[in-house]
């Protein structure tokens, strides 16, 4: 039987998602010795930009035209589409600013020729297209990579926590910095999968995961505010990666 | 049961032969919070603490564990890595003892968990009387003495440590450590009864527990319940730091390229949407305030039908690490409150 071929692709984002499957490092010789990897313009210079794939891994945001017609025909070749990290499944940081006027704001930054720029409010992929697969992280780890890989390979999908940083973070017996520090931590209602990387280090979760499929962020709000936060500020913050993340 | 003491300055001699008996663990500050852990110095060592973030039971049930790992051809192999450490708890007090008892039952009784049982034996206790503060409410709960769990039990008496010898372990520590504990006089027998009386007095919290089953089963449809679930935010803290709280979920981690794999279990939370959730796509407790009424309905009601007594033992534990201040003590009194009945 051939090998499932593969394509890695990058909208518009940092790069950051290729760039953790590029450090898996003492994986990547079993990686392809279990699958094709025909496009992955971040790591080949000698792509095949037709071909069908079993497997389409994007990551970064719909932030253009071009952005949308280039995911649409990664969708035509795709048996199967994951999204690859925040800005892919949420939208992510370039998100933050939707909902605000986007003329004023490209005036801004290109002058009068902001006007004539390919450049619209950032959507995450599964507003554009079908997503069969969401693998979430600013940037993702490496094990949810590996693991969505092994898992495909069955024909299953992997399985990540549904459950909010916190969890991980009380499994782990830190002290909390949001009710015995009263720092402005997103853990309630960030999804876990980092092991609480940031609170095991005393730094506030800023919620680069995105929030939780029933995230409850008006109880969150309400906390902080009672412990002296502003509220705009403490929207802006649970909005930062994900706009589904802030109350409504 | 044999009640010795021991004279405070020689507890020092007491922990250094004790490690005989195996790893000492006991809990040590963490910015200003405790946790229980290896000791690295017997100076580490806090007897006089609070509570821990997380209760002993993360010794017995570990947060994540892989159960056994499996391959095509081969079957199952049960993974015992460190199931027969021998580790000594000491400094557990009174109501996380008992909460041990209660996780027997769940894991020691019906359905044998061989895991849970191979520490439980290999795991020794040495608890430690304490006083309340303003969170314990495990006198309420019965769980502010116990009489058995543990091998060792010690009151602070302030010249000396009175003993509780609960098991032949707890009976061969204190032999190998020589003629150090003495038998008691009829004077510190009443110093007991005066010690005792002054901690039954200090409790701040008094929860009534008599007849709360029938009171829940009564408050069903309360208001209470959507109230706590637009206030909470799942994040499942309270099952966490909870001493009896013993849910778990299993899962399969399969290696890169095959079909085999570990299968590890972690701790889970009825507070989680996907804790109903069946493979038909059906939750039995979709609604967050169908979780929470749940955690509160299988701690106070559910338990009490199936075991005999509530499985919470007031520590305190949950009330302190809810970010949004859901206080198990506030729920129960808002519950029995006859204004709240009379004014629906």
């Amino acid at each position: 039987m051939s090998k499932p071929t593969v394509g890695i692709f990058g909208l518009t984002g940092c790069a950051g998602d290729q760039l953790v499957i590029l450090n898996c490092e003492d994986r990547l010789l079993d990686l392809v010795a279990l699958v094709d990897i025909r496009d992955f313009l971040m790591a080949s210079s000698d792509n095949q930009t037709e071909c069908a794939l079993d497997i389409a891994l994007v990551e970064g945001a719909v932030l253009t035209k071009k952005d949308a017609d280039a995911l649409r025909a990664i969708r035509k070749r795709a048996k199967l589409l994951v999204a690859l990290g925040s800005c892919a499944v949420w939208g992510g940081i370039p998100a933050m600013d939707r909902g605000m006027d986007r003329g004023p704001m490209l005036e801004e930054v290109y002058g009068d020729a902001g006007a004539g720029y390919d450049s619209q409010a950032a959507q995450a992929l599964h507003e554009v297209v079908t997503v069969d697969l969401n693998i979430t992280g600013c940037p993702i780890e490496k094990e949810h990579f590996i693991s969505a890989i092994a898992s495909l390979l069955n024909g299953d999908a992997p399985l990540y926590p549904k459950y909010p940083v916190c969890t991980e973070c009380r499994m782990r017996e830190n002290n909390c910095l949001l009710i015995e520090r009263g720092l402005p931590c997103c853990g309630p209602i960030t999804v876990a999968g980092c092991n609480a990387r940031c609170p095991e280090l005393r730094v506030p979760c800023i919620g680069c995961r995105g929030p939780i499929g029933d995230a409850n962020p008006a109880s969150l709000l309400a906390v902080m505010e009672e412990k002296g936060y502003n509220r705009e500020e403490i929207v802006n913050r649970l909005r930062m990666f994900a706009p589904q993340g802030a109350p409504q | 049961m044999k009640i010795l003491k021991l004279p405070k300055e020689k507890l020092d001699l007491f922990a250094s032969v004790v490690q005989q008996f195996g790893e000492l663990h006991a809990p040590v500050e963490q910015d200003g919070k405790y946790v229980f852990k290896r000791l690295t110095r017997w100076s580490d060592a806090r007897l006089e603490y609070d509570r821990t973030i997380l209760p002993p039971k993360k010794y017995f049930l570990p947060p994540q564990e892989s159960i056994f790992r499996y391959r095509p051809g081969e079957g199952f192999v049960p993974v015992t890595d460190g199931l027969d450490q021998r580790i000594i708890l000491f400094g557990v007090h009174a109501c996380d003892v008992y909460a041990m008892n209660i996780l027997d039952r769940v894991f020691a009784g019906k359905y044998r968990d061989p895991y849970y049982q191979a520490r439980r034996k290999n795991i020794a206790i040495i608890g430690i009387d304490c006083l309340p503060d303003k969170n314990c409410f495990c006198r309420s709960m019965r769980a502010d003495f116990v009489d058995h769990g543990f091998d060792l039990f010690f009151y602070d008496t302030g010249d000396y440590y009175q003993a509780l010898v609960g098991t032949a372990l707890g009976d061969d520590m204190v032999q190998a450590t020589g003629s150090v504990f003495e038998p008691m006089d009829a004077a510190e027998i009443d110093d007991y009864k005066r010690r005792s009386l002054n901690k039954r007095r200090a409790f701040q919290l008094d929860v009534e527990i008599r007849d709360l089953p029938e009171i829940f089963e009564m408050e069903y449809e309360s208001e209470l319940w959507d109230e706590l679930g637009d206030k909470c935010l799942s994040c499942g803290s309270c099952s966490m730091v909870c001493p009896t709280c013993y849910c778990y979920d299993v899962s399969d981690d399969v290696e890169l390229g095959s079909r085999a794999g570990d299968r590890t279990r972690s701790w889970d939370s009825c507070l989680f949407y996907d804790h109903a959730l069946v493979g038909s796509g059906e939750n039995f407790r979709g609604p967050r305030a169908s979780r929470i009424k749940f955690r509160f309905y299988h701690k106070q009601r559910g338990f009490v039908a199936e075991y005999g007594r509530p499985s919470c033992v007031g520590c305190g534990r949950c009330s302190n690490a809810c970010p949004v201040g859901i206080d198990v003590v506030q729920v129960i009194d808002r519950l029995r409150r006859v204004e709240d009945v009379a004014s629906r």
